[in-house]
């Protein structure tokens, strides 16, 4: 009954998603070759992996903002300990970031603070941490090792780069592991019903904990990729990034009070902001008409979502 | 017989378990001994390691500097204790504010005029956001997509350029030293008060209060509850504005990239300042003194040649390490 | 017997501060059998159970299942020792499946949960409580309420639960819900799973219990078996001491009536309700969980708006949308949770006296301080609150003061109607009787009260009109002197009824 419901309302989202690739597609003839959806997949690359990482921290009934900082921090430390060799730097920063996750979603449950007012400590700090790192100025790839990330350009299949490979990986990898393990019912659990959940003698620490690795872990490994493949970072970058995150996992229908969402929702969002702002782009916006394009985008979301609860409500009021 | 009855009520609440101390007085009592210790050893520290720390010349710069900070941080206490957590959009707002600001003076609207339309702006800019939170959307998710908004605005009024104001008719407004303390100061030391009596002395403020206090019994006693957030959010959107209009008229021009961090600067004065994020409790003067504090460290760091990555990861642990301790606090019976 | 008994308690006692909710009380339960607990409200029935599933400490006695001694500090360690409590308040977690919420947080030893492992683990379970006919993989938040009081108890078997406490299952469902949960009550126990039954309707005590074990002020009766009883015993039984002494006079006279509702239907009732409340009366509506009491008042103050008949106001017919309509009507409403919406915890009690009468104490949208001070110590002198403390914050109270200040609070507004539900509710005896005793003194002022309750004493005693209610229905309207304590018994519990919804 619901899960019709689950359905048809990922539907909408998807019919949603259709209007506005085809509002655009119409007047761009170059938008559907395979030039034009690889460079789509490849845009999509960093806010869809930190957007998993959100969207596990508003199914846990939490929010991370730290994202962008955490993003920063680890591709400065990739980027800078790239002489490891790109996979094992990566693995590095991607570890770190998994760390700081796991410490915040440890300090999270075992306080019982507020995720939102923690998670702003880290956000200040870890951006500071980055400048510190960075010495406050871009970090560069060695021009020795520029040939090691050559392979960032490859393509699989016409459309596929490594990246957007990876981001495939994360977004299958992320719904299974939400969808089929304990762990995975856990989060949704500790969101869709905090008090339920614990007096069922669901552990709260556990979900928290993995809820916050993920989440860091993701956004290191975006910030990761993304320095990469530029092969510079910058300590006051990604500063747009939860934004974008944010409404992806709206538009995707993560619910901010938690337990209710999926990946498929996720990725359903991330293609309708991709296709909206490289739509606007493709008009001959300049990059900052993107960003109001994005945040009227979320607002619209944010009234929607309110508009719809309303009727909602009315509608089992009446039913009652 | 008064007496006896205390005693007995006194006994009845001991007994029922169910007492809950005097968590805000003590919360803020500890807030504010824990700050005034922190300002007495940084002053301590400051003036018996740093020369120039404790000279008028430097209190003048760590009072503008906390000036800003704390005008904005006055608005933001007001949706704290509204129960609405906080914005992060009031970086953003003051930006598109210091445009438009810029873009009036530009065009000649001249002074008195450009003032009052940027305010006006500045608080409609609040109260949509407000009016939006009030039909139920998540504070943090509706400021941070109104400040994306508020951001890409910003450029399109500027065009993405600086914005000359073209007349120094401003000037005074923001780089003026009236018996050599700035402006924004005086505004600032005005403001507190202001923001304080209005809370504490005004109807309206009784209403913000309570409704913070306990959203579910506001609305039972038949206080206007969407209200109290409108007016919570309005007001931050018309401090707001009136940092980014002395912005621009300190710098002559308004640019996209001023107030750097403002939205966590605020947000750290209200948690280093003890204010509870539920809401309904506290008052502005400790956002006040949050700013003053968090200004007072930053130039001890400053004149201690730390870069400003390390003042940033020092006010990030600061933050954090406030939250930590004032929750403890709160939870400890 | 002595060898099937599952579970012994002995001289269980239990303190809260100067008031004694158990006096060493025994206890027994066999196996297999469903043990009915009744008792009027404060007996000592919730508290024991309360004792027995983990919730609450005893200060005394000891507790032995099967022959063991244990201790039950927790609901965990309860569980373990095989004691399950399901209350009106489900921990289902809505959006996940039927499944997964009996898995989740016991001891399903796979972390990988595909939809066709999980129904293999819990269909037994499921079949066992009667929801063998649905699909584990369906979310629980869409199956009716009973049936997630089914997914509960199939969970807590799940977990080995011999010894189920189901505390009021009935009072919000159903008949045909009702019907399915006795059913599933009735089978476990032929399984040899022992049922602990708290209701308040005697009607099924009759029909699915083996013994019953009726509480009195504290203390327990030895159990009767079901056929050995007598109604009008039971009901003997179970009225408690009555506290003449606490209440008031009633009114001598009344006066003309000021609020009449008629053919009145709203959320919560089943039938069309009429009643009248005059000047200066105390109306009190009678009734347990889900008896449509609290309906009625909800449907006057605005919450939940009536959706049929009319509601009149001194002939002028009212139909406030919200809570501000009504108070702008003079219709003050107290809710039976104060903590969520009567006081303002973290505000001091000036502040939480003066909340609805702001307009009081304001001149040209400034406070008055001097006027607020007069105001609040007006309100807390006519309720006896002690001055000194109006500038402690009202969380601090007790819970008699609190409710003193939640209902204080309205004098503010000088209504002309007063709506109160459940009026002394985790209020201790002392501040009960000024509670009743302010009521009282407040209606001879000329304002009407209307109050729900499902204290019978407490309606008896205080009330000049009785209305009873039962399962959505309005069962009469009596003058209090003109009815017994074992008819309204009757009256709210219909024990005569042996097929729910046919009312006598």
């Amino acid at each position: 009954m619901v899960r019709r419901d689950t359905i048809n309302e990922l539907g909408i989202r998807a019919g949603f998603m259709l209007v506005v690739y085809l509002t655009f597609a119409l007047q761009l003839p170059n938008y559907h070759t395979a030039t034009g959806i690889a460079a789509l997949l490849d845009g999509a690359v960093l806010i869809g992996t930190v957007s998993v990482g959100v969207g596990i921290s508003m199914l846990a009934g939490e929010f991370d903002l730290s994202v962008g900082s955490l993003a920063a921090l680890t591709g400065i430390i990739v980027v800078q300990a790239v002489g490891l060799g790109v996979f094992p730097a990566m693995l590095v920063g991607v570890a770190f970031a998994a760390v700081i996750g796991a410490l915040q979603g440890l300090a999270i449950g075992i306080l019982g603070v507020n995720s939102l007012v923690f998670t702003i400590g880290s956000l200040i700090g870890l951006r500071g941490l980055a400048m510190v790192i960075s010495g406050e100025n871009s970090v560069t790839i060695p021009i020795d090792h520029l040939d090691e990330i050559d392979f960032f350009t490859d393509r699989y299949f016409g459309i596929f780069s490594p990246l957007s490979l990876g981001m495939v990986a994360v977004f299958v990898l992320f719904g299974l592991f939400l969808r089929f393990t304990r762990w995975g019912r856990e989060i949704y659990a500790i969101g869709g019903g905090r008090n339920e959940a614990k007096a069922a003698g669901v552990p709260l620490l556990r979900p928290m904990v993995i809820a916050f690795t993920c989440s860091g872990a993701l956004a290191g490994l975006g910030g990761s990729v993304l320095s990469l493949r530029l092969g510079s970072a910058t300590p006051l970058g990604f500063d747009t990034l939860l934004l974008s995150a944010a409404t992806t996992c709206l538009i995707g229908g993560i619910a901010l009070d938690g337990g209710r969402g999926n990946v498929i929702g996720i990725a359903i969002g991330l293609f309708t902001l991709r296709f909206f702002i490289t739509g606007v782009a493709s008009l001959g916006a300049p990059y900052y008409v993107q960003n109001l394009a994005a945040g009227a985008l979320l607002i619209l979301v944010i009234a929607g979502q309110i508009g719809f609860r309303a009727l909602h409500r009315r509608r089992a009021f009446h039913r009652a | 017989m008064n007496s006896l009855r205390i005693v007995a009520d006194r006994l009845q609440a001991g007994s029922s378990g169910e007492i809950d101390p005097n968590v805000a007085a003590r919360r803020r009592r500890a807030a504010q001994i824990m700050l005034t210790v922190g300002a007495i050893l940084l002053i301590a520290l400051g003036g018996a390691t740093t020369p120039s720390f404790l000279t008028f010349d430097n209190a003048m710069v760590v009072i503008r500097q906390a000036s800003v900070t704390g005008i904005v941080a006055l608005g933001m206490s007001y949706v704290t204790i509204s129960g609405n957590l906080f914005a992060l959009s009031a970086e953003e707002l003051a930006i598109l504010t210091a445009c438009i600001f810029g873009w009036l003076m530009r065009a000649k609207f001249g002074l008195a005029l450009s003032l009052l339309a940027t305010l006006i702006f500045a608080g409609l800019g609040g109260a949509v956001q407000g009016a939006v939170i009030g039909l139920g959307a998540d504070p943090i998710i509706t400021t941070l997509a109104f400040g994306g908004f508020f951001r890409g605005l910003a450029s399109v009024v500027s065009g993405n350029q600086n914005i000359l104001l073209g007349t120094n008719a401003a000037e005074w407004l923001g780089t003026a030293r009236p018996l050599g303390v700035p402006t924004q100061s005086w505004a600032f030391l005005f403001l507190t008060p202001l923001a304080w009596f209005v809370l504490q002395k005004t109807r309206v403020g009784r209403v913000l209060l309570l409704t913070g206090a306990n959203r579910e019994a506001a609305r039972a006693t038949g206080l206007r509850v969407d209200q109290a957030g409108l007016i919570g959010v309005t007001l931050l959107g018309i401090c707001c504005g009136m940092a980014g209009i002395s912005a621009a008229a300190q710098f002559g021009q308004a640019v996209a990239n001023l107030f750097q961090g403002l939205n966590f600067d605020v947000v750290a004065a209200i948690l280093v300042g003890g204010i509870a994020l539920r809401g309904g409790q506290g008052s502005p003067i400790q956002a006040a003194l949050g700013a003053a504090f968090i200004a007072l460290l930053e130039n001890f760091m400053l004149l201690n040649d730390l870069s400003s990555g390390w003042r940033m990861t020092v006010v990030g642990a600061l933050v954090t390490l406030a939250t930590c301790v004032f929750h403890l606090l709160q939870r400890r019976r | 017997m002595q060898n099937n008994d599952v579970l012994r308690m002995r001289g269980i006692a239990k303190r809260y501060g100067s008031l004694t909710a158990l006096h060493g009380v025994d206890f027994t339960l066999a196996r297999g059998e469903v043990m009915a607990l009744l008792g009027e409200n404060g007996a000592g029935k919730s508290t024991l159970v309360k004792i027995l599933a983990g919730l609450e400490r005893a200060d005394g006695g000891s507790i032995e299942i099967d022959g063991q001694h244990v201790r039950l500090r927790s609901p965990v360690q309860a569980l373990h020792a095989g004691v399950a409590y399901v209350t009106q308040e489900l921990s289902i977690i809505a959006p996940l499946s039927v499944a997964e919420n009996i898995c989740l947080g016991g001891g399903e030893p796979h972390a990988i949960w595909t939809a066709r492992a999980l129904r293999a683990r819990v269909q037994p379970y499921l079949d066992l409580v009667g929801l063998g006919g649905i699909d584990p993989a369906m979310p629980a938040g869409s199956l009716p309420l009973a049936q997630q009081q089914l997914v509960e108890i199939a969970r807590l078997l799940s977990r080995n639960a011999r010894i189920l406490i189901l505390d009021e299952p009935t009072a919000a469902l159903s008949d045909a819900e009702i019907e399915m949960v006795k059913s599933v009550v009735r089978k476990l126990a032929a399984e040899g799973r022992s049922i602990i039954y708290v209701t308040h309707r005697l009607g099924e005590v009759f029909e699915i219990a083996d013994r019953v074990t009726i509480f009195r002020n504290g203390r327990s009766f030895d159990p009767v078996p079901v056929r050995n009883l007598d109604i009008d015993e039971l009901i003997e039984h179970l009225l408690g001491r009555r506290l003449e002494q606490m209440f008031p006079e009633r009114a001598t006279s009344l006066g003309p009536p000021v609020l009449a509702l008629r053919e009145v239907t709203a959320p919560g009732l089943r039938r069309p309700v009429s009643l009248d409340l005059h000047r200066g009366e105390i109306l009190g509506l009678a009734g347990q969980l889900g008896s449509g009491a609290n309906a009625i008042l909800r449907a006057v103050a605005g919450v939940a708006p009536y959706d049929g008949g009319t509601i009149a106001m001194r002939g002028r017919t009212i139909n406030p949308r919200s809570v501000r309509e009504a108070i702008k009507l003079s219709i003050a409403y107290c809710s039976d949770d104060r903590k969520r919406d009567g006081i303002f915890a973290v505000r001091n009690l000036y502040e939480t006296f003066t909340s609805p009468a702001l307009p009081r104490i304001t001149v040209g949208g400034l406070l008055s301080r001097r006027r607020e001070v007069q105001l609040s110590s007006e309100l807390a002198s006519f309720f006896e609150v002690a001055l000194s403390r109006l500038d402690t914050h009202a969380g601090k109270l007790s819970g008699g003061n609190q409710q003193k200040v939640a209902l204080g609070k309205w004098l503010g507004i000088e209504p002309a109607i007063l709506l109160v539900e459940e009026p002394t509710r985790g209020v201790d005896v002392g501040a009960r009787a000024e509670i009743y005793r302010h009521l009282r003194k407040l209606a001879s002022q000329g304002l009407c009260v209307m109050f729900a309750s499902s204290d019978n004493q407490e309606v008896l005693g205080l009330a000049d009109s009785i209305a009873t209610f039962f399962r959505g229905r309005l069962v009469r309207v009596v003058r209090a002197e003109g009815i017994q304590p074992e008819e309204l018994l009757r009256d709210v519990t219909h024990p005569d009824e042996s097929q729910p919804g046919m009312a006598a």
